[in-house]
């Protein structure tokens, strides 16, 4: 039996149209269905979870493997294996300020030196921590769960470290990108244990799924 | 003194009552059995150690002179002490161990803070038939704890391959990093993206492509070992080869086959490990549940540099599992 962790949202579709290309189909429709659990044949089902769990629940074995996120990979710190990137799900990880802000016009550096810390808010406190770190900027990281753009038009940061996929939110709040710290795309994880003790079942199917069809 | 009747151990760490420790006991004497009938002896280093002996995840602490001390956080590094001090010159040595090592740093991923240990450590001896008994003995472990055929599998492979190839490209400590962790992933899309960027093209780029493939069952592994032998830049790459192919020889004549698998990017643990690599793996649980390899270097530390070999096992995940 292999067990599929299956991302709910935005990637689900496409997701699940690599797994039917790769023979792997859901029994009812995951997005109709309530069911958390779904078989698909003898051998194989579906957790329905959100995309940011994905990671632990591979981590920890409760699914062989799942798809979500390069962020929610990176951001989770789980010890995985990602063997396929989907190129499907396509964002940056992105730096941005209001247009007008001193982080926009100087060097990082120099807006931090300001006599505090920058003020940052984001989901994905980790990833910021560390891209920070190396630049050397000090920074004081709110951690928010939705609205990030809020946080820097209404003056709770001075700068936001968040997903862009158009750039059309961003821009109709008068934020623009300063940077950018991650490509992100869909990426295949895959639980280390059983990577190894499920090899004969899984390889044929990674194989499958890595085919474009 | 305030009441502490309601508190819990520390995050991490629990208490083993009852059933749960008669099983451990249980294991943990089978293996010694095994361990003392294969010619090895027991050490029992203390619980603490001087800081300088453990690397950055151990948990430290001052005591009332003013000296760091810490918690153990790896029996290798204590044996090692041992080896090259009050046993210095003794070849070869075949030393076990059992106890329990702390670890900070690794409780988000569900990894416990105290971890229960079993191991063997083989000095003096550099050699393909060292390598596979120190790998043999690990699996038999796991096969006198009752799992075997399908429950059980050890993925084999070499840092010595890697690290002649990082060498011979030229690529400096930083990057080899982010190249050995992409393999460790098997992240072969970032490993490319990477590659293209920053090595420079040649046999040595083309094999640290290589290394992001799948395992092989060992009987199907010959093709991986040769494709990676051309692609082989130089005789230290080659040399690494070698080693592992009469390693796996030596293996399969001790009977040894259907748990191995070759897995050339078994990398992990590069600055420690100089040679052969493997980790261990059980049916139902979610990480490697022991793992060891050759360390060529950590016994020089201490003075006496001398080869050595060993593995350890993490008792906590392996005795819920044993049918002991």
């Amino acid at each position: 039996m292999i067990t599929i962790a299956l991302p709910k949202g935005r990637l689900q579709k496409p997701v699940l149209e690599r797994f039917a290309a790769a023979g792997v189909v859901p029994e009812e429709d995951p997005g109709r269905s309530r069911r958390l659990i779904i078989p698909a044949g003898d051998d194989a089902r579906f957790l329905l979870l959100k995309d940011g769990d994905v990671p632990l629940y591979v981590e920890r074995g409760a699914a062989d493997l799942g798809v979500c996120g390069l962020d929610q990979v990176l951001e989770s710190g789980a010890d995985l294996l990602t063997p396929i990137d989907f190129g499907f799900g396509r964002c940056r990880l992105c730096l941005a300020a209001p247009k007008d802000s001193r982080i926009v016009s100087g060097d990082l550096a120099r807006a931090a030196e300001q006599g505090r810390s920058l003020r940052i808010a984001s989901k994905y406190p980790r990833l910021a921590a560390r891209w920070f770190g190396r630049k050397g900027v000090p920074v004081d990281l709110v951690q928010l769960s939705g609205s990030v753009e809020l946080a820097a038009v209404s003056g709770l940061s001075d700068a936001i470290v968040d997903l862009v996929e158009s750039g059309r939110t961003l821009a109709e709040n008068g934020l623009v990108v300063v940077d950018e710290i991650l490509q992100v795309s869909a990426r295949l994880v895959v639980n280390r244990a059983a990577y190894r003790l499920k090899l004969e079942k899984l390889l044929p199917l990674l194989d499958r799924l890595e085919a474009r069809g | 003194m305030d009441r502490l009747s309601r508190s819990a151990p520390p995050q991490g760490t629990q208490d083993l009552l009852f059933e749960a420790a008669r099983r451990l006991r249980r294991c943990e004497a089978v293996l010694a059995r095994l361990y003392e009938e294969r010619g090895f002896a027991e050490v029992i280093p203390p619980s603490i150690e001087s800081a300088d002996v453990f690397g950055p995840e151990a948990f430290r602490a001052l005591d009332r002179s003013g000296h760091l001390l810490a918690l153990r956080s790896d029996f290798t590094a204590q044996v090692a002490r041992i080896a090259a001090t009050r046993l210095a010159g003794v070849s070869p040595l075949r030393l076990y161990y059992r106890g329990s090592v702390v670890r900070e740093g690794a409780e988000a991923s569900g990894v416990p803070r105290e971890r229960l240990q079993a191991g063997c450590e083989l000095v003096g001896k550099d050699d393909p038939e060292a390598d596979a008994e120190v790998l043999a003995l690990a699996v038999q472990s796991l096969h006198a704890l009752g799992l075997s055929g399908a429950d059980a599998r050890v993925s084999v492979g070499t840092v010595g391959y890697f690290a002649a190839l990082v060498q011979s490209a030229g690529v400096g400590e930083r990057l080899a990093r982010t190249l050995s962790d992409a393999i460790d992933r098997k992240d072969l899309p970032g490993l490319r993206v990477l590659c293209d960027r920053e090595v420079p093209s040649g046999k040595a780029r083309d094999a640290l492509l290589l290394l992001a493939q799948p395992p092989r069952a060992q009987g199907d592994a010959q093709s991986l070992l040769d494709r990676a032998r051309e692609l082989a830049p130089d005789e230290a790459s080659q040399a690494a080869l070698d080693r592992l192919s009469k390693t796996l020889a030596v293996a399969r004549a001790r009977s040894l086959g259907a748990e191995l698998e070759v897995d050339l990017g078994e990398v992990r643990g590069l600055g420690y490990y100089t040679g052969l690599v493997f980790n261990l793996y059980a049916s139902g649980a979610p990480r490697p549940v022991g793992g060891g390899g050759r360390y060529d270097t950590l016994l020089g530390r201490f003075g006496d540099p001398r080869p050595a070999v060993g593995f350890s096992l993490d008792l906590d995940a392996l005795v819920p599992l044993a049918a002991a």
